[in-house]
């Protein structure tokens, strides 16, 4: 059987989902961080599959251009969870209560 | 139709994107000299950035004014136009007010200022590309870069939990939500693609192919991720749970930064992607027809929740940044009333209008949300820690250029006749009622009527309450004063003499990118 172009959706589709309830039921940032990781990806995997189905390299480039952007976003992303660590000695986002709601 | 965007050669232009280049390479520049000079030289880095930036809306204008033959440059990528224009326009000024706003606070502090302005620049950068885009490419790139430096802008004071945490919120969020429009994007590239053609992430080129679209279901499931993901950004009212958090927590020249610059940013984004890229159809009953009102209709729902949930929370609020956060949200809503006009209008000149109408509204809602802001840095001195509204009992009379200065501002937040405030209002509630929204000018006037409570509770506290404890009024630094002048100057003259601004804004028929 030859893969089609809607498994590889419904499978960043899924992959996407669970990056998303991952952000909102995980506890610790690093987590958090690791399930918006998995989301990018899962968009990654939807233009690579529609690039290769299109016979199109647009899509392709893009999913380069996310890369980049994803590891400047790490570096941000850990440096602030570093500076945090430093002040409170913990990386549960439910001690991250001193803003209220 | 689109061939023109798929034409072999390459058309560079590095004219049209002068103001882009202008900043971000002052942006490194100012990351040198900040490198190589000695301590005590700091202000440099402060007074290059204000000439880059000057620099920067010079470009503009000359580009406003030479005829703009050319309206798209690197093969779509990058467009040419008012709406751009008058973004950028609106971009370099929330800077330079910002660059002034924060002298004292980075004296005061001990920050290192040259990473402060470079950071400064190029979040500049990332917003003015998010004006130009022409391309979803463009608007994503544009966005991270302005994300990833206000990010670090937000956790600034990087010894403070409060910083800290502000900054966090806004990292995972703001990353969240790019990933949503990511999502968009993706989809919409999918859906775009027709029996010959790959699919496109152009604007110009998303319009005319809605109809031929192979994969109608993805589309819709894409301009769905686009509104959650733009939503985020402006802070509209499903969306918006983020923003008083970090708005408090952050350093307050970077509040004000936030709620004037990024928030215009991605007005302006949202309404070119949606206003070019899923434009009112012909046929209201085909592809094209059902994407333009399920976004016009979402958007007018989500106006309504932002400006009702935005003025009834801020009524509560004992913290003055957390009580102009919500205002922000509420700001937000009004212009999306704007939005959705310009969303209805069937004629190209009736949207430009209103088009024009959001970008006025935000430009005085930049002016007088920096002068606010200005004061609220002030007041709350070293620290950030005098913010409660009872910080301001009685300092009216012990110290009149802040409390009425700060009245100004409250009032025209309000919208009060003869200041800017008023004015924008008058501007975009009148393009709503010229396509018929009338239910939806209703709710914004009862809006702006429950916010003259908030808004007249801070002045009141100021002039009509005694003061407690001993206060002294604060130095207002030689930086500070040109600001808080620049925007009460601005406050009068938008709210007295807006058309010239109007007319520059709006001028030449066509802000169209359409295909023809």
């Amino acid at each position: 059987m030859i893969p089609q172009l809607s498994w590889y959706l419904a499978l960043s589709a899924v992959l996407f989902t669970i990056g998303a309830v991952g952000v909102l039921i995980k506890r610790n940032v690093i987590s958090m961080f690791m399930c918006i990781e998995l989301m990018l990806n899962a968009v990654n995997l939807t233009f690579v599959a529609f690039s290769s189905f299109f016979r199109d390299v647009s899509g392709q480039l893009f999913v380069f251009i996310v890369m980049t952007v994803a590891a400047a976003e790490a570096a941000v992303g850990l440096g602030i969870i570093i500076s945090i660590f430093r002040n409170r000695e913990s990386l549960d986002v439910d001690d991250a209560s001193v803003l209220k709601l | 139709m689109f061939l023109a965007f798929q034409a072999a050669n390459p058309d560079l232009s590095f004219s049209l994107i002068a103001p882009e280049a202008i900043v971000s390479v002052a942006g490194v520049i100012v990351m040198m000299v900040d490198a190589f000079s000695r301590r005590g030289q700091r202000w440099v880095t402060g007074v290059l950035s204000i000439i880059a930036l000057i620099a920067a809306g010079i470009a503009s204008l000359w580009l406003w004014a030479a005829a703009p033959l050319q309206r798209a440059a690197f093969n779509g990528m990058i467009v040419l136009d008012e709406l751009r224009l008058s973004f950028t326009l609106i971009f370099v000024i929330v800077s330079i007010l910002t660059v002034l706003i924060a002298s004292v606070w980075i004296e005061g502090e001990k920050l290192p200022a040259g990473e402060f302005h470079s950071l400064l620049l190029f979040a500049t950068c990332g917003m003015m590309l998010m004006a130009s885009a022409g391309d979803l490419v463009i608007v994503f790139l544009g966005l991270e870069i302005l994300s990833i430096a206000t990010y670090v802008l937000a956790g600034f004071r990087h010894t403070d939990v409060r910083s800290n945490e502000s900054s966090l919120k806004y990292f995972i969020l703001g990353s969240f939500a790019s990933a949503f429009l990511l999502y968009g994007i993706a989809l919409i590239y999918g859906a775009t693609a027709t029996e010959t053609l790959p699919g496109t992430t152009n604007i110009a080129a998303i319009a005319g192919r809605l109809d031929q679209s192979l994969y109608p279901p993805l589309l819709f499931a894409g301009v769905a991720m686009l509104i959650v993901g733009f939503g985020f950004k402006i802070a509209t009212a499903p969306f918006h749970v983020w923003t008083p958090d970090v708005y408090e927590g952050a350093p307050t020249p970077v509040t004000a930064f936030m709620a004037a610059g990024p928030k215009a940013a991605g007005f302006a984004s949202f309404m070119r992607v949606f206003l070019f890229g899923f434009p009112i159809a012909t046929v209201a009953a085909s592809t094209s027809g059902y994407a333009h009102q399920s976004w016009v209709g979402a958007l007018a729902i989500m106006a309504v929740l932002t400006m009702t949930i935005g003025n009834v929370v801020a009524i509560v609020q004992n913290n003055v940044k957390r009580m102009l956060a919500y205002s922000s949200i509420a700001h937000a809503g009004y212009a999306l009333v704007g939005f959705v006009a310009a969303g209805a209008a069937s004629d190209p000149l009736e949207r430009n209008s209103a088009l024009t109408a959001v970008t006025f509204y935000l430009l005085t809602y930049a002016v007088m949300n920096m002068g606010a802001f200005g004061i609220v840095t002030l007041i709350a001195r070293s620290g950030d820690r005098r913010n409660e509204v009872d910080d301001y009992n009685g300092i009216g009379f012990i110290s009149p250029v802040l409390g009425f200065s700060l009245s100004i501002f409250l009032l025209s937040l309000l919208g009060i006749p003869l200041t800017a405030g008023f004015m924008g209002k008058i501007m975009v509630f009148s393009a709503a009622l010229r396509e018929g929204y009338v239910w939806l000018v209703v709710i914004a006037v009862l809006n702006t009527v429950v916010s003259a409570y908030y808004y007249l509770r801070l002045i009141i506290v100021m002039f009509f309450r005694e003061r407690t404890e001993a206060w002294e009024p604060p130095r207002i630094p030689a930086s500070v004063a040109l600001a808080l002048v620049l925007t009460i100057v601005g406050v009068f003259y938008l709210g007295l003499f807006p058309g010239r601004v109007i007319n520059a804004f709006n001028s030449r028929p066509a802000i169209s990118l359409s295909v023809r």
